[in-house]
This record gives structure tokens, C-alpha cells and sequence, in this order.
């Protein structure tokens, strides 16, 4: 047998940092630098997510983590985070509190997966439109029933409120927030005031849109003079010509959901189809930026607290929507987010509490008063066919379906 | 040995030579400008909840980089991921690179080109995919019905990283003189111990590697990860996507930088050490 | 003596199919098995919107994909070729300077084309919307330029989009160019110079050519990622820069229309898999990974 000296079976890692750097070795090092070092923030985040937690909540340990925690995803901007940890505190409920509603139809898309089989969404409430909610609780039977002996403050609902189509006697779900749906523009860059939807075509700079069909559609069919509380494909059609009109000129240039909220406030929007409550915190930080109701009218709508038939807190989850059923309550979470409240009495706290919040007493966009209010249609219900159409056409427009 | 770096002495030459020169180092700043945007911003005060527009220089983002609980938590969970998909993928990987590099069987080649596959399929494909299996209700023969949620996330990840493992440590396998397997066995050791105490240890720094390139390639992986994630997982860039929307806070840049100063510095100490080896073993 | 080939590959017959047994069957339940079920999706039909599909032939679904979204079809292998081809000019010159002027720091340059990529890439692109931002500095100068109007912005444009597509997939085409240019063996290029008078010369018919291998492997790896990309034109673009990412991730995720998405994605799926069947058939995949 000749002998054989073993050659070095193959380079040592060491040359995994030399020699000619193949697309593989690229990855390697890649991987290596990388790997070995995210450990490292997230150990120091292991140690250190006791620091401040800004996002409010508990740890993150997610719905059903404890005894008694919740899970409640909500849309963003309808939250006070004190008064939150009020309720924590008050009722010895931890609340894992996620901003992650977006879009109504994403939000279904997202849970229908799960809740079509069976299967839990680790959530104990979740808050949708009208609309939605009508589907929810009727259509598909996703919803179940909010425990009564837990809702004393179900006696403060506005009784505008308390008998709608979709959930007679509101046993499934209860109202959150009603807002209205109108432009929102930054004055500076359009340079002039904006009192309808042709103005609003009609103002230099970018412009966007709700991806909400029923809220940008809404307005369009008013614009073109077709009623939006009877909806009809056909009636609709100048509308939905109206809007991919602007959409081809490149007038509107953007459907967004909550997105439209920063790019307002940093100048890079000059007026969007917005929520009203929005504008407000944008105010905050940019005085520029103004709401209006357009002349020809604006849509109104409400946004509806449920609770997912998986879930197993169904006591705790009526415990929560309880809290800010009483007057007090309420109020101090309507001066923050700045909707119109499902609670009654809320107008007098606000005054009780006094300062900016007394102000807003007065404000119809927080208090509607009646003139206001016959300013604002509500979108009639659509059946199936109808919705399929309105919606296929509406993503068509729309470029991204 | 000659000079490929030419002297060029042709006028034209040297405006050429200039041309290139400014073109790789622009090509270079071009690299780096969103880098330096997203750690200066990481220093900003921002007026509103988004950290677009430069407002004002702070510390305070660097003093508490974990302010955003959900973030962390975010983050926290792609490591899990990205550990447990490193490991699974790893060993099935593995196991594949052996038997291409040390079979030869028919099938071989078939093999190597289904493997490939995954690369370079394009990611909405993999993740659409994905999400129309995990929705089936019933999986032909099997009556499995999986819920969206840290097993799809898992499987998905594991998914992808297992060609790359496998084609990595085939090619770096590749030129192990598998003799001496054949000397081992031939002084007595069974094939069993042979491959664990002889073949193992050696190409042990390859799976090393493949094993951290599929942890790096977990960790950024977004649109397959989005489409079959459930409704309450979020891992660090789904975190990220789904936040952008409505407020983007400092911190995201704090982390990010976090993790590229991190990473700069381990490439750099493996290179140093990788050099240091190489004149060692060049000097002998 | 075991019989061993070149490679040092023993032949076999049941061992290498024990060791491929359980990654294989992993990729074929969660890779091949989900392309078929995406195939069944696209021909199912659900009568409500809330019911699962079921399985029903619906080759209408097809062609429905392509009279609604067949303009971000084309839209999509567009962008991505402008893409690959940006990423070509920007890259080459780059891969160029390190293989041939690099010298000792050629492992720190390539070091520094592959450190940017260490950022999340949602970050990334987040950090282009800024730069490219209407506050921003390029914008401002273009302006004062005269390259854009007054009220004129660089995003929610083709070009932001593409250059994004550029920039997040630059190092894949810079990597293979690069270990292409360096193969080259040092004498043909010694050799192309005394024949040619000039660099240029040398280069274009010498370097080139032999560089190609790398170029066409540099650019499949941009132009399928780049096409089937949705973040880029989310961030950056707008309703007329949608792309089919945008489409496929907005069919199943918003409006749970899944038979048409699934009909869109396995097109686009098969035109990969034609295209890079084609390129490892001629040029083999070696160069890939």
C-alpha cells in the first residue's frame, strides 16, 4: 500500500475570511456577524424591558397569559394609555393592549384563517366598523355575547346607539368610537382653504384617499350626487368614474389606512380624505394642518367593540368595554383621542374637568350637535353581490387589486 | 509574479483609471447613504410620532433604547425563530450536504437542482404558498389543521433556510478527502464512529457557518414570515411594517444600529483572527 | 478499497437516501406541496366570500388574473429589469476597482459592500423614503436644479421605486461579478494588454467577456427578487407603481380574493422557474451559491 499523506481535508475557518469571496462565503460572514451578534441587543432587551415601557400594557405575554389578562387589539389613535393603567390597576386585569387594526378588511383577512377553523386569534376584543361588525356577528357568527352582569354602564349608551340593524339590543358588541369621515389639509402647501371634494381635487401637492371604500366612496357619491344611505352599484357609477378620474390624472396618488396621518403632519401630504379624531393629534404637533366636513356632506360611522367567540374572557372582555362605558371615564378618554363618545353625559364631565377639555365640549367634531350631525350621511348596507362589485371596482381604482 | 494592476501610462488610460475610481467610490457612497440616515436618526428628537424630519440632536433614545416594549418584544421573538429554524435547518441540511458530497447515486443531480429551487424562488411566491397549504382544511391524507401562528412562522422559516444550509455545507465539504475515512476504517473503527470521531469534527466549521447564515436569514426575513403569520405573532420586521403605518419611533433606528456596530465589529475581529491564523500557518 | 470517484464520491445506493430522507421530505411537504396546493387554489371558485374555496377547474380565474392585474405584471419585469441594469452600471465598476485595484484591503471593501446589508431591510427602505423625502436633501437640490418643479417630489414615482429595487439588491450583483473578474487568470489579462494598445480595448474584448459568467449570474439574482418585491413600491411608490407583490400580498391579506392571487402567483412562479431552469441548464449552479 503506497503511502498516502492525508492532504488537508479542506481550508480551516480562518480562510473563511481570506481567499476569494464566493457569493457562499459572502453569506457566510454574513451569517456569522450576524448571528453571533443580534443575541446580543436581545439580551440586553431581556435584561432591560423593565426600562420604561411606553407602549403600555403588560409584558407583552399576550392574550390569556395570566389568570385574568386580556388581549384587545384596537385601532391606533383610541387609546388614552394612563387611563388604561387606571383600569389595570382599578380592576386587577393586565391588558396586553395592540394597536394592530388597520383597515377593516385587512383585520378579517388576518383572523379569518384562524377563526374559520376553529382556531383562537389570541385575542379577547377586537374594535371594527359598522359594517364589519354586521358581517362579524351576522354573517359569519364570529362574535359572541358580552356578559350582561358584567356591563352595569350599558345603561349610559347613547340610545342613538343602542339599537342598530346589525345587533338589536347590543347584545354582541358595543359601540367604541363615532367619528366622521372628511378632508384633511395642510394649509400651507395647499395654500388655500379646501371646502369640498372638488376643491380638494383641485389643490396643488399630493393628495390621498382611504382605502376604505365606504368612507372615500361615501364622500365621492356625495360629491357626484348619488346617496350614499341607499347604495347602488349602478347609481354609484359617476362616483367611481369621478374617482379614477383624479386617481389617472395622478390627483390622488394614494389609498392608505391610518399611514396618511404621519405624512400629513410632516408635510409630505397636502390634503387627504382623513378621520376626524386624526386631525386632531395632528394639530398637536402641526397647527397647520386643518379638518373640515365637505359642503356637499361627510360620512358618519362608528366603530364597534367585540369579542371573538374563541375567546375565554369573555367576563374580563365586558369588564374592559364597562370601564369606559361610565361617564367619567369616557369623558377623560374622548379629550384625549378626540371622537364623538357612544356615552352619554360625557359632554357635562368634560366641562367638569374643565380647561381644554371643557372646550372640546363645544367642539361638534367631539359633541355633535344636531345641525352637525344633519351634515353627515351614514353608508347604507350592501348585500353580497353589491358589496363583491363595489369592492372590485373600488380595488381596481385603486391599483393595488 | 506579473502586474495585473497595469501601469497604464496612455493619457486616455489615466482618465479611464480616474473614472472607474470615482464611480466605485460613489457606488460605495451610495451604499452607505441610507446607513448614515438611520444612525443619525437615531439621535433625533422627533416632533410627532414619526422620525422623518430632523428636529433636534438627543441622547435620550440611546439612554432608553428598550422604551418600546412591543419592539422588544418583537425582536425577542424572531430570535426564537431564527435559533430554532438555525438548528432544524442545520441538521436536516446537513445530512443532505452529506450525501451529495459523499454519494454518488442516481438522483444525485435531480436532487442538486430541487435544491436550488427555494433560493431562487421569488419570496411572495414562497410565502403565498405557504399560506394556501396552511389553510387547507384537510392535507389530503393527513387530517392536520394548522392555526396560524409560531408553528406556521417556524415551518416557514426552516423552509427556506434548508437549501441554504445544505448547498453551503456541500460546497464546503467539497475536497474533504474522505480517504481517510478509508484509513480509519481500515485500522478498525466501525463507520459509525468513524463518521462521528473522524469525518464530524473536520467539517464541523462548515455547518458552524451554514448554521449562522441560516440564523441571519431568519432574523431579516420578512414576506415569507408575513404571510402565515397569525394574527397576534409579530416578529422584529413584521413589528416593524405594521408600525411603520401609523409611528415610527426612534428606537427602531437605536436597535438597528445597535445590531450593525455589533456586526461590524465581530466581522472585523473574525478577520483579524483569520488573518493572524493564516500567517500562522504560512509561517509554519 | 472503496471505489471512489474524482469528487471522492463512494457509489451507493440506499445510505444517501437515508441521509436525504428528512430534509427532503421536509421541502417536499413545505415547498413542492404548497406549490400544488397555490395550483388548486387558483382553480377553486368559493360561492361566498367567507367560505373556503373548493377545487372547481376555475381556469376563468387565469384569465380574470391577467385582464385586471396584467398591467403590474408587465409593470413588475419592468421595474426589475431597470433595476438589474442600474444595479449592473453601479455595481461593475465597483466589483472591478476590488478585484483588480484592491490589493490588501480587498476583504475590507467587500467587507464594506456587505456591511450596509446588516440593517433590516424594512429599515432600509424606510430610511430611502426619508432621504428621498420632500423635507429631504436630494430633493432640494433637484430643485434648485431645476431637475424637479416646485411642487414636484421624488416619491410615489417609478424612479423611487426602482431605486430602491437598485439599492436593496446591489451586493447580489456586486458578489458574483466580482469572484468572476477574479478567476480570471492573471496571464490572459497580461497577455490582452500586449495585444491591445489601450485598456479599454483589453477590457472590452479580454476582461468582459470572461466576466460574463458572473454578470448573468448577478442578474438573476437581482431581477427575481426585484420583480416579485412589495415593499419597495409600498414605501416608496404609489397606486401606479403597484407591482405584482403588491397585488398577490393585497388579494390574499385584504381582500381574501385567494383563487385569482394564487392564479397571478403561480404564473409568475413558472416564468421563474423557466427562467432559471434555462440558466442552470446553460451555465450551471455553481455560481449561484
Amino acid at each position: 500500500m503506497t503511502e498516502r499523506r492525508p492532504t488537508r481535508p479542506f481550508p480551516p475557518m480562518g480562510a473563511m475570511t481570506s481567499g476569494p469571496l464566493t457569493r457562499r462565503r459572502f453569506l457566510e460572514r454574513a451569517g456569522l456577524a450576524l448571528g453571533a451578534v443580534a443575541f446580543g441587543p436581545a439580551l440586553l432587551a431581556a435584561c432591560g424591558s423593565d426600562d420604561d415601557s411606553s407602549s403600555g400594557g403588560s409584558s407583552g405575554s399576550g392574550g390569556g397569559g395570566g389568570s385574568n389578562d386580556i388581549a384587545i387589539s384596537n385601532w391606533t389613535s383610541y387609546m388614552d394609555k394612563p387611563l388604561l393603567k387606571v383600569f389595570e390597576q382599578a380592576t386587577g386585569i393586565s391588558v396586553d393592549y395592540r394597536e394592530d387594526v388597520n383597515d377593516n378588511n385587512e383585520y378579517f383577512a388576518k383572523i379569518r384563517p384562524n377563526l374559520s377553523k376553529d382556531q383562537s386569534i389570541d385575542t379577547d376584543g377586537f374594535v371594527l366598523t359598522d359594517w364589519m361588525a354586521n358581517r362579524i356577528i351576522n354573517t359569519v357568527e364570529w362574535a359572541q355575547p358580552l356578559d350582561e352582569a358584567k356591563f352595569p354602564n350599558k345603561v349610559n349608551m347613547s340610545p342613538a346607539l343602542a339599537n342598530p340593524a346589525f345587533d338589536p339590543g347590543r347584545r354582541y358588541s358595543a359601540p367604541w368610537a363615532s367619528g366622521a369621515t372628511g378632508i384633511a389639509y395642510n394649509i400651507s402647501t395647499t395654500g388655500k382653504e379646501i371646502r369640498s371634494i372638488d376643491d380638494y381635487l383641485s389643490a396643488p401637492g399630493t393628495k390621498t384617499a382611504l382605502s376604505e371604500m365606504r368612507d372615500t366612496m361615501g364622500l365621492f357619491m356625495l360629491s357626484a350626487g348619488a346617496d350614499p344611505t341607499t347604495p347602488s352599484y349602478a347609481a354609484a357609477g359617476p362616483a367611481f368614474d369621478k374617482l379614477a378620474k383624479a386617481v389617472d390624472d395622478g390627483e390622488i396618488t394614494q389609498f392608505t389606512g391610518n399611514e396618511y396621518v404621519g405624512d400629513l403632519g410632516n408635510g409630505d401630504i397636502a390634503a387627504a380624505i382623513a378621520w376626524s379624531g386624526d386631525v386632531a393629534q395632528i394639530t398637536v404637533d402641526n397647527p397647520d394642518v386643518r379638518f373640515v366636513i365637505p359642503d356637499e356632506g361627510g360620512m358618519l360611522w362608528s366603530d364597534n367593540f367585540m369579542i371573538p367567540y374563541t375567546s375565554e374572557k369573555p367576563a374580563e372582555a365586558t369588564e374592559f368595554i364597562n370601564f369606559f362605558y361610565d361617564p367619567a371615564n369616557a369623558a377623560e378618554l374622548m379629550a384625549f383621542i378626540q371622537y364623538i363618545s357612544p356615552v352619554v353625559g360625557v359632554a357635562d364631565q368634560l366641562r367638569t374637568i374643565g380647561g381644554e377639555a371643557a372646550e372640546l365640549a363645544d367642539n361638534p367634531l367631539v359633541v355633535p350637535t344636531e345641525e352637525f350631525l344633519a351634515g353627515l350621511t351614514i353608508f347604507g348596507s350592501l348585500d353580497d353581490e353589491q358589496e363583491v362589485r363595489f369592492d372590485t371596482r373600488f380595488a381596481e381604482i385603486s391599483g393595488s387589486g | 509574479m506579473s502586474e495585473t494592476s497595469g501601469t497604464v501610462t496612455s493619457p486616455g488610460g489615466r482618465v479611464g483609471r480616474g473614472l472607474i475610481n470615482t464611480a466605485a467610490v460613489l457606488a460605495l457612497l451610495y451604499l452607505f447613504a441610507p446607513i448614515f440616515v438611520i444612525v443619525l436618526f437615531s439621535f433625533n428628537e422627533p416632533k410627532g410620532r414619526f422620525n422623518a424630519v430632523w428636529q433636534q440632536f438627543t441622547f435620550d433614545n440611546w439612554l432608553h433604547p428598550f422604551a418600546d416594549q412591543g419592539l422588544v418584544d418583537a425582536l425577542f421573538l424572531s430570535l426564537q425563530i431564527a435559533f430554532l429554524a438555525m438548528v432544524i435547518a442545520t441538521i436536516l441540511g446537513t445530512f443532505v450536504a452529506i450525501a451529495l458530497a459523499r454519494y454518488r447515486f442516481r438522483g444525485g443531480n435531480a436532487i442538486n437542482y430541487l435544491l436550488v429551487l427555494p433560493l431562487t424562488a421569488p419570496e411572495i411566491v414562497l410565502g403565498a404558498s405557504l399560506l394556501t397549504l396552511f389553510i387547507e382544511p384537510n392535507l389530503i391524507l393527513f387530517n392536520i389543521q394548522f392555526k396560524l401562528g409560531f408553528t406556521t412562522i417556524l415551518i416557514a422559516n426552516i423552509m427556506f433556510c434548508v437549501s441554504y444550509v445544505a448547498l453551503t455545507v456541500k460546497a464546503r465539504v467539497r475536497g474533504f478527502d474522505w480517504t481517510l475515512e478509508d484509513a480509519a476504517m481500515d485500522l478498525g473503527a466501525p463507520p459509525v464512529r468513524t463518521f462521528l470521531k473522524v469525518t464530524l469534527p473536520l467539517i464541523v466549521p462548515g455547518i458552524l457557518a451554514a448554521g449562522l447564515l441560516s440564523f441571519a436569514l431568519s432574523i431579516d426575513d420578512f414576506i415569507i414570515t408575513y404571510f402565515v403569520a397569525g394574527p397576534s405573532e409579530q416578529t422584529f420586521p413584521i413589528r416593524i411594517f405594521g408600525q411603520s403605518r401609523t409611528a415610527t419611533p426612534p428606537q427602531i433606528n437605536v436597535l438597528a444600529t445597535m445590531i450593525l456596530v455589533a456586526s461590524i465589529t465581530v466581522l472585523a475581529v473574525s478577520t483579524l483572527l483569520g488573518q493572524r491564523r493564516q500567517r500562522k500557518m504560512a509561517g509554519g | 478499497m472503496t471505489d471512489r470517484d474524482d469528487e471522492g464520491r463512494k457509489t451507493a445506493r440506499v445510505a444517501p437516501w437515508a441521509l436525504l430522507g428528512p430534509g427532503m421530505i421536509f421541502l417536499f411537504f413545505f415547498f413542492f406541496l404548497p406549490l400544488y396546493t397555490l395550483l388548486r387554489m387558483s382553480l377553486s371558485s368559493s360561492e361566498s366570500r367567507f367560505s373556503d374555496p373548493s377545487f372547481t377547474w376555475e381556469w376563468a380565474n387565469y384569465t380574470e388574473a391577467f385582464s385586471q392585474f396584467g398591467e403590474q405584471f408587465f409593470r413588475s419585469f419592468l421595474y426589475a429589469g431597470a433595476a438589474t441594469l442600474a444595479a449592473l452600471v453601479i455595481a461593475y465598476p465597483l466589483a472591478y476597482v476590488i478585484a483588480f485595484r484592491g490589493g490588501r484591503w480587498k476583504n475590507l471593501m467587500l467587507g464594506l459592500v456587505v456591511v450596509p446589508f446588516f440593517t433590516n431591510f424594512l429599515i432600509r427602505t424606510l430610511a430611502w423614503k426619508t432621504i428621498l423625502g420632500n423635507e429631504g436633501v436630494v430633493v432640494s437640490v433637484l430643485r434648485t436644479l431645476g431637475f424637479l418643479a416646485e411642487n414636484e417630489g421624488l416619491l410615489r414615482r417609478p424612479i423611487a421605486v426602482i431605486g430602491g429595487l437598485t439599492y436593496n439588491f446591489l451586493p447580489f450583483m456586486v458578489l458574483p461579478i466580482y469572484v468572476a473578474l477574479e478567476k480570471i487568470d492573471p496571464r490572459l489579462i497580461d497577455a490582452s494588454r500586449d495585444l491591445y494598445t489601450n485598456t479599454w480595448g483589453a477590457f472590452r474584448r479580454v476582461v468582459f467577456p470572461l466576466s460574463l459568467p458572473g454578470v448573468f449570474a448577478g442578474s438573476l439574482l437581482v431581477f427575481i427578487p426585484a420583480a416579485g418585491d412589495f415593499v419597495n413600491s409600498y414605501y416608496l411608490g404609489s397606486t401606479q407603481t403597484t407591482m405584482i407583490g403588491n397585488v398577490v400580498q393585497n388579494q390574499f391579506l385584504v381582500q381574501v380574493d385567494y383563487p385569482v392571487a394564487a392564479a397571478l402567483s403561480f404564473v409568475f412562479m413558472a416564468i421563474v422557474l423557466a427562467i432559471v431552469t434555462i440558466y442552470a441548464r446553460s451555465l450551471g449552479t455553481e455560481d449561484l451559491i
